[in-house]
């Protein structure tokens, strides 16, 4: 299974949570800024976020549905589904592009291969599993989800760093050593600069995957607004349920807003 | 382990002919729909951004929160997992779809017009069989997505292995948890690594044999 070239490439954009994504979309990164959803994405979401907390304010609740969406409760969920889904990707950024790099060192390159190819079966595994499994080795809690979260989301983070530093130009190397520069410097001024936009594309498939997996937090007392959801479902109460969803939904947009800018923002200027 | 699986042979196998079963059905009504719509969008130049959009957007959206919004409209059980593995699968597809279209060069269409083709069959005999290699790489990732998909749309009592994994969850502390969440998560793995060999097989079989690599 494969990380064959043909997929490389085919299929742009992050994946839902249950990504498998092999559609890391290494080698096409569109230059073009999508303006209409840099500007119009927060937007809806403040929107349809401003007419979710009208409809609580004014919505007739029962005592369960009025404490379950509680203004506090909600906020720390949602804090919580923050803090789960940066952390992770902090720690997904600290594992990934070191150990991209060092896959892409001559020597050591013959594994990439066998690696990637390793990390691309563990992706076909389904993020509840992974969890699961997790929470009965490591224990219910944030420590073992943000564990869970950072193995599942390494992958397309690894995996664009790979491709990004494969694809800088041999004839820049070249150059940059025959300006005298170091190892050290070329890796930090030539090449990494170079892949940056590869490597953030990666980057927001992660956050992607991050924010999604992050709603089973809930079964594994780790907190966020999966709880909501699952509340809901479990009392069969609509207007948790949706509510839940909704918020999970409208928080995932805005994620995937951030990367768009955080992407915007790193690139390099010469690029 | 061994115990535990020689004891439930036949549910696991059952429970792995319905995660099947649920996908391949969803991922076909995918297809089709995801052909449809590429078909309308590459005709329509203006529909490509909002294409674009939605699909990104859409992919965007977690799982769980989709299927939290799906049980108010359909129920649980067997529906919402339908619906939901099909709407996921439909966007890579789709995608792939447009660009493998857009990618059929314009001299060769013209060509096809120029020999007397019809649009459609231009479309049927010149601009599908050359774009199908990315639609079925497309297929590849829908397929793959919507195996864990379908594993987590299982929490609404959908079918599949995905129920194993939630009553390992519920049973953490028993004796039969682990075998229950590893069954189902190994089992989701293996399923889609078959389905995967295959679908590579199905692509070389019907990738039309001038452009065959």
């Amino acid at each position: 299974m494969s990380v064959s070239a043909d997929r490389a490439g085919e299929t742009g954009g992050p994946a839902p949570e249950e990504g498998v994504d092999r559609t890391a979309t290494p080698a096409r990164v569109r230059p073009k800024r999508d303006w209409g959803l840099l500007v119009g994405l927060p937007l809806f979401v403040l929107a349809t976020l401003a007419g979710w907390a009208i409809w609580r304010q004014t919505a007739g609740l029962d005592e369960i549905e009025t404490r379950a969406l509680d203004w506090a409760t909600v906020r720390e969920l949602t804090w919580e589904h923050i803090v789960l889904t940066v952390v992770s990707a902090l720690l997904v950024v600290l594992v990934a592009v070191p150990l991209g790099v060092l896959l892409t060192r001559p020597g050591v390159r013959r594994l990439t291969g066998p690696v990637v190819g390793v990390a691309n079966i563990g992706q076909a595994a389904p993020s509840i599993g992974l969890v699961v499994l997790l929470a009965m080795w490591l224990g219910f809690g944030f420590r073992t989800m943000v564990v869970a979260l950072t193995v599942y989301a390494v992958l397309p983070v690894l995996q664009n760093t790979i491709t990004g530093l494969l694809g800088v130009d041999r004839g820049l190397l070249e150059a940059a050593r025959g300006m005298g520069m170091s190892k050290g410097n070329i890796l930090l001024r030539v090449e990494l600069p170079l892949a940056v936009p590869v490597i953030m594309s990666g980057v927001r498939t992660a956050l992607i995957l991050l924010v999604g997996t992050a709603t089973f937090a809930t079964f594994i007392d780790a907190g966020g607004l999966g709880e909501l959801i699952d509340t809901g479902i479990k009392l069969f109460r609509y207007s948790i349920l949706i509510s839940g969803a909704l918020l999970v939904a409208l928080l995932a947009l805005l994620i995937d807003w951030v990367g768009r800018v955080l992407e915007a923002v790193v690139r390099p200027k010469g690029l | 382990m061994w115990e535990f699986l020689t004891q439930r042979w036949a549910d696991v196998a059952y429970r792995a002919f319905q995660h099947t079963s649920l996908v391949v059905q969803s991922v076909a009504l995918a297809t089709v729909v995801a052909l449809l719509l590429a078909v309308l969008v590459v005709g329509v130049g203006r529909l490509r951004g909002v294409a674009n959009t939605v699909s990104a957007i859409g992919l965007t959206i977690p799982s769980f929160a989709l299927l939290g919004l799906v049980i108010p409209l359909v129920g649980i059980g067997t529906t919402p997992s339908i619906v939901i593995v099909t709407f996921y699968a439909t966007l890579p597809i789709l995608r792939n779809a447009v660009v493998g279209l857009d990618g059929v060069d314009d001299a060769l269409l013209e060509s096809a017009r120029g020999m007397g083709m019809s649009p459609l069959a231009s479309l049927l005999r010149v601009r599908l069989p050359l774009a199908w290699p990315v639609i079925v790489t497309g297929l590849r990732v829908s397929t793959q997505m919507s195996m864990g998909v379908a594993a987590i749309a299982a929490y609404a009592l959908g079918p599949g292995l995905g129920g194993y994994i939630y009553t390992g969850l519920s049973q953490i502390g028993g004796a039969n948890a682990l075998n229950y969440a590893l069954v189902g998560t190994v089992g989701v793995v293996l399923l889609a690594l078959v389905l995967d060999g295959l679908l590579v097989v199905l692509a070389r079989l019907t990738t039309s044999r001038g452009i065959r690599a």
